[in-house]
């Protein structure tokens, strides 16, 4: 091994420098001088996404323990990208009074959990997939309690941190059966040895629920709600996007690759929790009044709907997966960025106080509706070419009541989401928000949010350019 | 005369594992588990893995079984008695976990387990070590790496969870210095409400 093949890891090595370096900042400066501390955060993690597009090789390393693919490169692009929005739109809340002590913190560990992301999708063994899940989970604990004065922000936490010991430890267990039944944690070595048996399809099982945990399937949901509702607006935006969509990426590479042999148990696995995840996420999001719970079910049901892609298994599922994260994730930043930046300046998150938001704020409502027509897939915003695809891809698998299924729940899902745009345009209230300028960042992070959005969505080169990166069982 | 000590040492096992789970007392809770810990040490040397029955007692039952024991006295009363589970909510946990032990037991019974190929590793610290930090195949470098990683950024949480709010520190510097250590609970005992009050 030498530096160049070394360099492969760069993902990994710039994020662990630029952890060092908040750190160092805050050693030098003392954290005392906010605006520094915030502009510096955001402006070195623009340099490092960016870095992030440059090319760069592809291979394994360290025995075959940490492996990338064009697919797992642009993944982690797709990762950093996302975060660098988040960072854009956390600033002028985390300029706020009451987290002054803590700035610098929120940026460390939110690159800490990136780190990790990013050694789960390269992970090419068990172990390294298992310590890039922890270091994705257990700081995102400490972020959910940030506002650990906050009762709410509080509980949040202990319950993230709780309940996902408990999954890490069922999926440990279902690591160890895999180790006891191939004498190995390599990836290679358990595609080659992979063989169905009682052991293997429990292992299956127990890896299957810990990761479902993560991406927050129905019946391991039930966190979700709460811990999007206590923790603070931007960890839950963070939490909803990024972490779910590694968690997802990983979960199908796992799937197609270590337990491609398995394909006739996970098939109506994922079957039966895929409609169980979009019915429910949708039904219960109805009854929301609180937008962070709101868009927890919101989160649940569209994770079913990634399982329609997995489930096909072909090459046109895998692409159109990580197509559909990618909308997914702007989609609900731009979303999520819209209701932080009421939050931060009226404390609202109420759907009913959106009510006439359109006559004082008409930017930001456009923006909302942006992000929530792509989440309920209305044509020509780039969640319908999302679930299109999605729905084809099952389709041409021969999965046509899953599908119908699928579609049947986008229809419930429209009217929810429309539910809010009503609010925002129609419903007539007499002292709505009142307006009020956002600062540059949030603007930003909103408009990056869009133009993702829309260009995802117009330009019919990226869903070919994805499909042309990734594999499918064979 | 090595089947008897292994019966002895599964039996503490279970019953004290069986304890840790349903005693209300949390401090008994983290002693029940340090006999746990220690059995189940017993078990590796047993099977001659020396080294790490010695890191089970030192890190485990030594470390970590007082971390718990120290965070217990730290942060709870300690005659306080937890919560009594309702009958059902007791009898459906036990079934679950009587379901999945059963299926989980049989599978693992029933499994013809092969031995593998490889040549037997001599479980000393000098082949340990050399593993941890090798690079190549079945050496363990990078997960050792990211382990340290890994560290750092939940030291940084526990550092965020513990730490005041700024405005709470400024304004409530007198209220928090005068009545400390005689109140460690000045905090802690306010109410949400006094909280948010400070806050605006």
């Amino acid at each position: 091994m030498n530096l160049n093949s070394f360099l492969l890891m760069r993902h990994e090595l710039i994020l662990i420098a630029v952890v060092l370096l908040y750190l160092a900042s805050e050693i030098i400066g003392g954290g005392k001088n906010k605006r520094f501390s915030l502009n510096f955060a955001v402006v070195l993690f623009l340099a490092v996404t960016i870095i992030g597009f440059l090319p760069i090789s592809t291979g394994t390393m360290f025995g075959g323990m940490y492996q990338t693919s064009p697919a797992i490169i642009l993944m982690k692009n797709i990762l950093n990208a996302g975060a660098f929005i988040v960072f854009l739109q956390v600033v002028s809340w985390l300029k706020k009074e009451e987290n002054d002590n803590r700035i610098m913190e929120f940026f460390i560990l939110i690159v800490s959990t990136l780190i990790g992301m990013n050694y789960m999708i390269s992970a090419g063994d068990f172990l390294m997939f298992y310590l890039g899940l922890e270091l994705a989970t257990i700081p995102m604990a400490a972020l959910a309690a940030y506002q650990v004065y906050n009762l709410k922000s509080a509980e949040a936490g202990i319950k993230l941190l709780l309940l996902a010991a408990l999954s890490s430890g069922i999926m440990l267990f279902g690591i160890s059966m895999l180790y006891g039944a191939s004498e190995s944690l390599y990836f290679t070595d358990l595609i080659r040895t992979m063989e169905m048996n009682s052991m293997t399809v429990l292992a299956l099982v127990f890896i299957f629920s810990g990761l479902a945990f993560k991406i927050s399937i129905v019946p391991f949901h039930f966190w979700t709600a709460d811990v999007y509702e206590g923790a603070p607006m931007s960890v839950t935006s963070y939490m909803s996007v990024i972490s779910k969509a590694s968690a997802a990426f990983v979960l199908m590479s796992l799937l197609f690759t270590v337990f491609a042999q398995l394909k006739e148990i996970w098939t109506p696995i994922l079957y039966i929790t895929s409609v169980l995840t979009m019915t429910l996420g949708n039904l219960f999001a109805i009854r929301q009044r609180n937008i962070k719970r709101f868009m927890a079910f919101s989160s649940i049901a569209q994770a079913g709907f990634i399982f329609l892609g997995i489930i096909s298994g072909t090459q046109m599922g895998m692409s159109t997966v990580i197509y559909f994260l990618a909308i997914y994730i702007f989609s609900n930043l731009a979303v999520f960025g819209v209701a932080g930046a009421i939050y931060n300046q009226t404390g609202k998150e109420l759907i009913d106080d959106y009510a006439g938001l359109y006559k004082t704020n008409p930017a930001l409502t456009l923006v909302m509706t942006f992000g929530l027509f792509s989440l309920a897939g209305i044509p020509p915003i780039a969640g319908f070419f999302g679930k299109f695809f999605l729905f084809t891809a099952a389709m041409e698998s021969g999965f046509l009541w899953l599908t119908v299924i699928a579609v049947l729940n986008t229809i419930i899902s429209l009217y929810y989401y429309l539910l809010i745009v009503k609010a925002m345009y129609i419903t007539p209230n007499e002292s709505p928000i009142a307006f009020f300028r956002s600062d540059f960042y949030m603007k930003m992070g909103l408009i990056l949010a869009t133009i993702g959005i829309l260009v995802i969505g117009f330009i019919g080169g990226i869903h070919h350019y994805i499909y042309n990166l990734s594999f499918g069982i064979l | 005369m090595e089947q008897y000590v292994f019966y002895i040492l599964a039996a503490i096992i279970l019953v004290f594992s069986f304890l840790t789970v349903t005693s209300r007392m949390i401090l008994r809770a983290a002693v029940y588990l340090l006999f746990v810990l220690i059995a189940t040490s017993g078990i590796y040397f047993m099977l001659n893995y020396n080294f790490l029955a010695a890191v089970q007692l030192t890190v485990y039952a030594g470390g970590i079984a007082v971390l718990i024991v120290f965070s217990v006295l730290l942060t709870s009363q300690l005659n306080e008695k937890m919560e009594q589970v309702s009958l059902t909510k007791a009898l459906a946990g036990g079934l679950i976990a009587f379901a999945g032990a059963l299926l989980t037991i049989l599978t693992i019974v029933q499994y013809n387990f092969r031995p593998n190929g490889l040549p037997e590793l001599e479980p000393s610290p000098r082949e340990i070590g050399h593993a941890m930090l090798n690079y190549g195949d079945n050496g363990y470098v990078l997960p050792f790496e990211v382990i340290s990683v890994l560290l750092l950024a939940a030291m940084v949480g526990a550092i965020i969870i513990a730490k005041r709010p700024a405005k709470l520190l400024n304004e409530d510097r007198t209220i928090i210095d005068t009545s400390y250590p005689s109140d460690k609970n000045a905090y802690t005992s306010r109410t949400k409400a006094e909280i948010d009050s400070l806050l605006k």
